[in-house]
């Protein structure tokens, strides 16, 4: 089971957490397994304005390919710059 | 100015004006098209005039070092392009001053058929230059002397009997600049500041208070119809990710999180580079009544703020804070409740502070403090303690009127120089080219971000070429897509080295063409997204504007053209390869926290960068442009 936090802009599509009970191994099968219960998530999170942090741990590439484990806390975080 | 136009020289172009304070007389003449072709405007065409009128061998207050602002090609008739600069030798850092505000005053200046205005001469007492429908007045400023932000914005509008944001505008100094404070700026609204490099001081060295602008908007004679094209950019802008879902719901402070995750949030003075999750831009959310924008932009991105308080002040509402505020504020000083960032960042407001300059001073100083470095004895027995809301807002106050230790924090990252403190406090100064970090982002880890940094023309500012894309992971993991928005590949790792020259040059280029035809960072292709307006929109907006031509290639030289003045005129300043660098700690330091604990910047590495940077930008070893192109530009300028 892993737990998906989303910020504001995804509450109208997902509310403020999704949980995943499907068994993944990576973050492109977690977002694939999203998709299933959210349609339209995985295209929303393809937006490259969002980042995604497992536990607190942001992650800057390679992001489908890492791992995740039953227990994660999985975020999606807007990431930009400011002034 | 004998070889300057004395009409229009394109659709739409505005005069430069030419202000002696001390004469009390003006001139007005048009920017050689030549000039415009090779710099645009702006940004740009300041530095045309900065190049012509810089004599070094005088020093950055003297009255006959000009004081130059200058509107873009587009400012004030395109959706979100509402900005200007503003240009001088820095008092601050004694390099290039340039800075850009948006609000109002760069659009209303155009509105009354200025593109540029060249101040010089010290006026004989506290003077208003005062410009309505067009005609320019020399009015007594004394009654507005000693004025802050707030209260000068209320009397002005009751002496003038103008409305804010409908006709009436204004650029003022507040006490800080009428003392010399080297970390004020030049007040352009409630919240905006030209605020990088000592403006307001150097605006106060002129005994210039304000200038005003009162005139109806207006229509521009255009070359050609642009409003539909405007519907185009409009659309793109609405449409963009993070300006629907960020900049126009929250601002920039989204930033925080990110950056504190990363183990990138410059913390007490980058001793640290992570800090409480109590800064989050959530926790803004209770204190956030709305959002306001600057002149025809729909974005709507300055965020208000109301602090609710029992027993409110005059710092209980204001605009903002920003990301950088909110950064330099509070894990900068070690400050952990949003309350007081908000209370702080009014108050800097009001005063005409740059948040990023008077962070940056006061964490050198406390970490000094905290070093035994400085102690009761500096200070006037007032004690530096990081997270001290309280005293920071002290202390504030004493810079603005150069009080007792706030005298020494007035002279910002040149404290040591002129004596306040011993050398080896250059050790721990946070700083580039003598300015103090912008964005709190401590950038050991991303190293175009670094690079960038170390070269911005203006010191240690990320505004100028920021490559923000390297932290967005869905960019790095499309290696096609980011060769194809840097002009080639730029490596996936953010703290590689490998070819971030190329993301630096490509942001540099298209920042320099938006500020000179003013559009606005936030919506600059590069800066935020990949989606947003960039060469393409502008080159076409600029022929339906004024008729002049451009490929986005041509534009994108006007670009490295921009960013080659800037470095002829930092060049005269004594500016060379030796200060295109960053701060001592991050060579030295490792990242103490994070998934990059332990990054720091690699000397070698990093002057390898710098140099495949110099060969990409045509510029020689010592980071100036080569002889031909040295030549080239020498003879746009007439000089």
């Amino acid at each position: 089971m892993i737990t998906v936090n989303f910020p504001a802009a995804f509450h109208s599509l997902a509310g403020s957490s999704v949980t995943v009970r499907e068994s993944v191994s990576t973050v492109g099968q977690l977002v694939q397994a999203l998709d299933r219960l959210v349609p339209g998530i995985a295209k929303e999170l393809a937006d490259p304005l969002y980042n995604i942090a497992i536990n607190d741990e942001i992650l800057l590439h390679g992001v489908d390919a890492r791992l995740v484990n039953d227990g994660d806390v999985v975020e999606v975080i807007p990431s930009m710059a400011g002034g | 100015m004998a070889e300057m136009p004395r009409t229009p020289e394109f659709p739409s172009q505005g005069a430069t004006l030419f202000v002696d304070l001390e004469r009390r007389e003006t001139l007005t003449a048009y920017t050689p098209v030549g000039v415009t072709r090779t710099l645009l405007a702006g940004r740009g065409a300041n530095m045309y005039y900065l190049y012509r009128l810089l004599d070094e061998t005088l020093s950055p207050l003297h009255p006959d070092i000009p004081l130059i602002f200058g509107s873009g090609l587009l400012t004030g008739l395109v959706p979100s392009a509402a900005r200007g600069n503003c240009t001088s030798w820095s008092p601050e850092s004694g390099v290039l001053l340039d800075s850009n505000a948006g609000d109002y005053f760069p659009s209303f200046m155009r509105m009354n058929g200025f593109d540029h205005l060249v101040l010089y001469g010290k006026a004989a007492a506290w003077t208003m230059l005062m410009i309505r429908e067009g005609v320019v007045t020399f009015e007594d400023g004394t009654p507005y002397a000693g004025l802050d932000n707030i209260d000068m914005r209320d009397a002005v509008a009751r002496d003038t009997g103008g409305k804010w944001a409908r006709n009436l505008a204004m650029v003022n100094i507040t006490r800080a600049g009428e003392n010399g404070v080297l970390t004020s700026g030049i007040m352009g609204g409630p919240k905006a500041i030209y605020a990088r490099g000592g403006p307001g001081a150097k605006m106060g060295s002129l005994g210039l208070k304000g200038i005003v602008t009162i005139a109806q908007t207006r229509e521009f004679p255009t070359a050609q119809p642009y409003k539909p094209y405007n519907r185009v950019i409009a659309q793109k802008l609405l449409a963009t990710s993070v300006v629907k879902n960020a900049l126009s719901v929250t601002g920039t402070p989204f930033l925080y999180k990110p950056s504190r995750l990363l183990g990138a949030m410059g913390t007490k003075n980058n001793q640290e580079t992570t800090w409480s999750d109590g800064l989050d831009a959530q926790h803004f959310d209770q204190y956030r009544p709305g959002m306001e924008g600057c002149f025809r932009c729909p974005v709507n991105c300055r965020p208000l703020n109301d602090l609710h308080s029992a027993a409110p002040d005059k710092y209980d509402k204001g605009d903002g804070p920003e990301y950088v505020t909110v950064g330099k504020f509070g894990p900068n000083l070690g400050v952990d409740s949003v309350e007081s960032v908000i209370r702080l960042n009014n108050i800097c407001n009001d005063l005409g502070l740059d948040t990023a300059s008077t962070g940056s001073a006061l964490g050198w100083a406390f970490e000094l403090f905290q070093r035994g470095i400085l102690t009761v004895e500096h200070t006037g027995g007032l004690e530096l303690q990081w997270g001290d809301a309280a005293m920071i807002e002290r202390l504030l106050f004493m810079m603005s009127v150069r009080e007792g230790f706030g005298n020494v924090l007035a002279d910002s990252m040149r404290a040591a120089e002129k004596g306040h403190y011993p050398p080896e406090a250059m050790q721990w100064r946070i700083a580039v080219k003598g300015l103090g970090q912008s964005d709190p982002h401590d950038a050991r880890i991303l190293k175009a971000f670094a690079l960038g940094l170390a070269v911005a023309t203006r010191g240690m500012d990320h505004l100028r070429n920021r490559a923000t894309l390297e932290i967005n992971a869905r960019i790095n993991d499309n290696p096609a897509f980011k060769a194809e928005l840097y002009g080639g590949p730029v490596s996936a790792e953010p703290n590689s080295y490998a070819q971030k020259e190329r993301a630096v040059r490509a942001c540099e280029d298209i920042y320099a063409v938006g500020d000179s035809v003013g559009m606005c960072r936030f919506t600059t292709k590069l800066f935020n997204s990949p989606s947003l307006p960039g060469l393409e929109e502008f080159r076409s907006q600029l022929a339906n504007v004024t008729g002049l031509q451009f490929t986005a290639d041509e534009l994108e030289q006007c670009g490295l053209n921009v960013m080659g003045v800037e470095r002829l005129i930092n060049h005269r300043l004594g500016v060379g390869r030796k200060d295109d660098t960053l701060p001592a700690r991050w060579f030295d330091e490792p990242n103490p926290a994070g998934p990059y604990k332990g990054e720091k910047i690699d000397r070698q590495e990093f002057d390898a960068m710098l140099s495949r940077f110099y060969e990409i930008s045509r510029l020689t070893s010592e980071g100036v442009p080569k002889d031909e192109w040295r030549k080239q530009l020498a003879g746009a300028l007439g000089a």
